[in-house]
């Protein structure tokens, strides 16, 4: 799997987002090595949908909803946002675009400066672009404050650290907003914080998401979370795409040997069914010395030779459904193709 | 590999910086430098002399032509030090070599015992109060550090030599170099107090950074396990905890290098220890312009070599360590 | 230190409360010395009983007379403006460039950073007390044709030039794990400037650490002014200052005039170690709330 392509990629008028050939290294300290992070991946993002990207720590999807924001730039590849290519914009109109998206990140408490009061911090935006009077903003912030759940009054008063992990959450979600952008990506939104505020975060965003218009795309590890959120699923491994597929095809039929452990490790509530795991051992290879063919062939169950050789692109198996794998569980071989083992 | 190149080069940079610096210190508001060499009121024999040894030392002037000038003279110093020859001190009428065979081996063994003196006083304290954190020894041995971190060097050596040297016979009031191996008594004698005035202020220092790592050590899961497999306590605690605490106490040891010289300046001036502190005060006061690039070169030269010692040590223990340094 | 849970965390403790008051004792005597009646003129010669040490501390001579026959007392106090004047005055220098080069360093990094860690590492081989000496002798010669560069001056210049690169490294070294936060980052996604991110976002995160340095830092002045004015490197005689106050009075400290040496290291000692004792109050505060974020 973990290969290249664009035949995913759709053509219609609604797409917000495309990115293509998207690539990201970072030098690893003097060395002269570097990381490969992001190797050349493609996706696309109609207006209104939600597109999940998964995949385990260190395969590159937070790197990814990073560079679509510019921060920082990618080494190669190009972001098509709105219709325009943000990876040649510069200076004012590049920090202009990026209003247009929002990101929110992992660590809740983290994502705020704690030295402020966070009705300033979510009015902070408004401030920067100068929009509307003191009593705009101030307005504006409050009823998104009480949107999200927050008592406007309490966090004229307070700093962050005075709330919990999941209201700080919703602070941030709260300051995405103010901006009034089209897409959001939501960096592990809910990781950091308890099962139980994963639910209402998860819900809010949904709601969110209806009444603002926006389009979503959703980080995480954890494809129990993706699931439901998401109309459309990524998979990635190793800085490149495994598969992609809507949501609820994807469960049921993951066509990728990666998909199809990754959906086996949600833990299912029930003793009574064994925890039949299709089990991988050992840990993703470096980002540095990335296995030469398919990405994930030194831990595959079904690798033969030609996937340590080759690399596999991504094909459509199905309506919307598209795997990189020369051995899929379903849709048939791969055609024997001649093409060069590794060209990212 | 690449790594430590890149390193020694820096470092090497900031050494010629360094002496470059204190040349055109020499220099500046030096009417007549070859005077100066010279030793000052000197007959015009003697200057005729001197020019002729160094014919590179000279006035420089203009605005524009002030660095290039100097810049000049630093390249002919280089050439002499790197061939061995380190100048004249006209005025003590000695090479400046020779000013080292006869100064250094005092400032070495003051820091050397400060250094030791230091860690005798660090160690047990900081592991002892690490152990028994927060009880009625450890709160009177943190303030005692605590106090001793406030002390000025000035302040502790009044307190030395008047309130101990000069009551007690057996320590003299003025330290004569005695070599430890000619006669070790005398020795001890000698160099106690001076360097009890550094290494009292470092043991404090050290005690608190030990203390401070061995708490996080011995809250470590290593350490239960190794409680849990019965290790004898003791054995835990001075061998496996001090062992992986000891890490910041080597380097606070070799980054204090500097620190050390800087006060052994004033604890050499103070005890009259014939080191080379004491004399680079001298050389300063009369502007014995070759006396204080040689001290200058040689102190800056140990304090970068440790620099480096430390950097590549990290580098070679934990690889994390040497991003993180190269980073902050 | 910084980890001791069971002790309150409060800024106010008993150590601190005494420390603010000794310090704010000494600043408001030092500033009101010259109106104040009942301190003498410390550079007036004494009267003649006075000389060569003659009256121990008491009533008359608080704290003894010194040779000649001028008041201990009165020069510890005005010694104490200078001490003060000189290490306040460079702290701020210090921390103003030396919070700049480090913010530039840590925030721009590349080649800016390199550049600046140089000029930082050369500062930082330098022994201080001979950087300190060996500059201030040099600029004693400037100060034949500049006659407002007095010593008070020259010591001001080369203490600030001191504290630079410690400061520039503290502040480069927070800025780089500030910048690193994700509140930066999400800063920049909303389309924030460099400098309104420098001025907001680290700039008010700096300022905890900052204060606690600062407090550090002057009792790390002090005492480094003390050794120059021991070695004959800070003011000029009359004016005083404690470490000159030690040096000159020392030669007596065996013929019994044990008050012109042990007054001036007290009073050094007590404000070092009130300064320390504040700027560990203030750290202590600080982590605390740092881990609790």
């Amino acid at each position: 799997m973990a290969g290249t392509g664009k035949a995913h990629l759709r053509d219609t008028d609604d797409i917000i987002l495309r990115v293509e050939d998207l690539v990201m290294e970072f030098p690893v300290g003097r060395t002269g090595l570097k990381v490969n992070a992001v190797s050349g991946i493609s996706f696309d993002v109609r207006r209104g949908e939600t597109l999940g990207l998964v995949g385990e720590s260190g395969c590159g999807k937070s790197t990814t909803g990073k560079a679509i924001m510019q921060l920082p730039r990618p080494t190669s590849g190009s972001v098509l946002f709105e219709g325009v290519e943000l990876t040649t914009l510069q200076g004012q109109e590049m920090r202009e675009a990026r209003t247009r998206m929002q990101m929110i990140f992992q660590d809740p408490i983290s994502s705020l400066n704690p030295r402020r009061k966070v009705r300033d911090i979510v009015r902070e935006p408004l401030v920067i672009w100068k929009r509307g009077t003191t009593a705009d903003q101030l307005g504006k912030v409050d009823a998104l404050l009480e949107e999200v759940g927050i008592d406007p009054a309490r966090a004229a008063e307070s700093q962050p650290h005075q709330f919990s992990g999941g209201q700080c959450q919703r602070i941030s979600i709260a300051r995405s907003l103010v901006l009034d952008p089209t897409l959001i990506i939501c960096d592990e939104p809910v990781s950091a914080l308890d099962v139980s505020v994963q639910a209402q975060v998860l819900n809010l965003l949904e709601d969110l998401k209806t009444k603002h218009g926006l389009t979503l795309i959703f980080v995480a590890h954890d494809l129990a979370v993706v699931k439901n959120i998401s109309d459309r699923v990524a998979v990635m491994y190793l800085g490149k795409m495994c598969e992609v597929a809507p949501s609820d095809v994807l469960f049921q039929a993951p066509a990728h040997h990666y998909t199809a452990v990754l959906k086996d490790s949600i833990p299912v509530p029930d003793p009574e069914i064994a925890v039949a795991q299709v089990a991988i051992e050992g840990e993703p290879p470096s980002p540095v010395l990335p296995p030469a063919g398919c990405r994930f062939h030194p831990r595959c169950p079904a690798a033969d030779e030609r996937c340590s050789s080759e690399e596999p692109q991504l094909r459509e198996i199905g309506d919307g459904h598209f795997v990189a794998c020369h051995h899929p569980l379903v849709g048939g071989e791969a055609p024997v193709t001649v093409r060069s083992a590794t060209d990212a | 590999m690449r790594y430590a190149l890149t390193r020694i080069a820096r470092f090497v940079l900031v050494f010629v910086i360094v002496t470059f610096l204190v040349m055109l210190v020499t220099r500046i508001g030096s009417k007549d430098p070859i005077r100066d060499l010279a030793g000052g009121t000197v007959g015009d024999a003697q200057m005729d002399k001197v020019r002729d040894d160094f014919p590179y030392v000279k006035a420089c002037s203009g605005t524009f032509e002030y660095i290039p000038c100097v810049a000049k003279q630093y390249v002919f110093w280089a050439k002499d030090m790197v061939t061995g020859n380190m100048g004249v001190s006209y005025l003590k009428s000695q090479t400046v070599f020779e000013m080292f065979q006869e100064r250094a081996p005092s400032t070495f063994f003051l820091g050397f015992w400060a250094i030791i003196i230091g860690l005798i006083i660090a160690v047990p304290i900081g592991v002892y109060s690490a152990y028994k954190r927060d009880g009625w020894l450890d709160r009177i041995l943190s303030l005692g550090s605590y106090v001793s971190i406030s002390m000025p060097q000035l302040v502790l050596a009044v307190l030395l030599l008047y309130g101990v040297a000069s009551r007690f016979e057996f320590f003299p009031n003025r330290t004569n170099y005695i070599a430890p191996w000619e006669n070790p008594v005398e020795h001890f004698k000698n160099f106690f107090l001076p360097s009890l005035t550094l290494g009292l202020g470092l043991g404090a220092v050290w005690s608190r950074l030990l203390r401070a790592d061995m708490i996080l050590t011995l809250q470590s899961d290593f350490i239960n396990l190794a409680r849990a497999k019965g290790v004898k306590p003791g054995r835990v605690l001075w061998v496996h905890a001090l062992r992986s605490s000891v890490l910041s106490l080597i380097t606070s040891v070799a980054l204090q290098m500097s620190g050390l010289v800087s006060g052994a300046v004033v604890a050499e001036q103070f005890f009259g220890v014939p080191g080379l502190g004491f004399r680079l005060v001298e050389a300063v006061q009369t502007n014995d312009i070759l006396a204080i690039q040689a001290i200058t070169a040689v102190i800056v030269a140990v304090v970068v070599i440790v620099n480096v010692g430390v950097d590549l040590l990290y580098s070679v223990i934990d690889p994390r360590i040497r991003q993180m340094r190269a980073m902050g | 230190m910084a980890r001791a849970p069971k002790r309150p965390n409060r800024f106010f403790t008993i150590g601190s409360i005494l420390a603010l008051a000794w310090l704010g004792s000494i600043a408001v005597l030092s500033i009101l010395a010259p109106v104040l009646d009942s301190i003498r003129d410390p550079n007036k010669l004494g009267p003649s009983y006075s000389k060569n040490y003659k009256v121990g501390p008491g009533w008359d001579f608080w704290f003894g007379s010194d040779k000649l026959g001028r008041d201990v007392f009165s020069r510890c106090i005005f010694g104490a403006q200078i001490s003060l004047r000189v290490a306040l005055g460079s702290i701020v220098v210090g921390l103003l460039v030396g919070g700049f080069l480090g913010l530039l360093a840590g925030y721009l990094r590349g080649k800016v950073d390199s550049a600046i860690n140089v000029l930082l590492d050369v500062l930082l081989s330098f022994p201080a007390l001979i950087l300190a000496i060996l500059v201030v002798g040099r600029l004693d010669v400037l100060a034949e044709n500049w006659t407002w560069l007095t010593r008070t001056w020259s010591v001001t210049i080369v203490l600030s030039l001191l504290s630079i690169a410690p400061i520039a490294r503290i502040v480069r070294a927070q800025t780089l794990s500030l910048s690193e936060r994700e509140f930066v980052l999400a800063a920049r996604s909303l389309g924030a400037s460099k400098w309104r991110i420098v001025g907001k976002e680290i700039l008010p995160n700096l300022v905890p650490a900052m204060v606690s340095v600062a407090f550090t830092g002057v009792a790390v002045l002090m005492v480094a002014e003390g050794g120059l004015a021991f070695l004959g490197y800070s003011v000029k005689s009359p004016t005083s200052s404690w470490g000159k106050l030690i040096a000159e009075n020392r030669e007596k400290f065996n013929d019994g005039a044990w008050w012109g040496t042990t007054f001036p290291a007290l009073m050094l000692f007590l404000t070092v170690f009130a300064f320390n004792v504040i700027g560990d109050r203030f750290a202590r505060r600080f982590d605390i709330r740092e881990a609790a974020l």
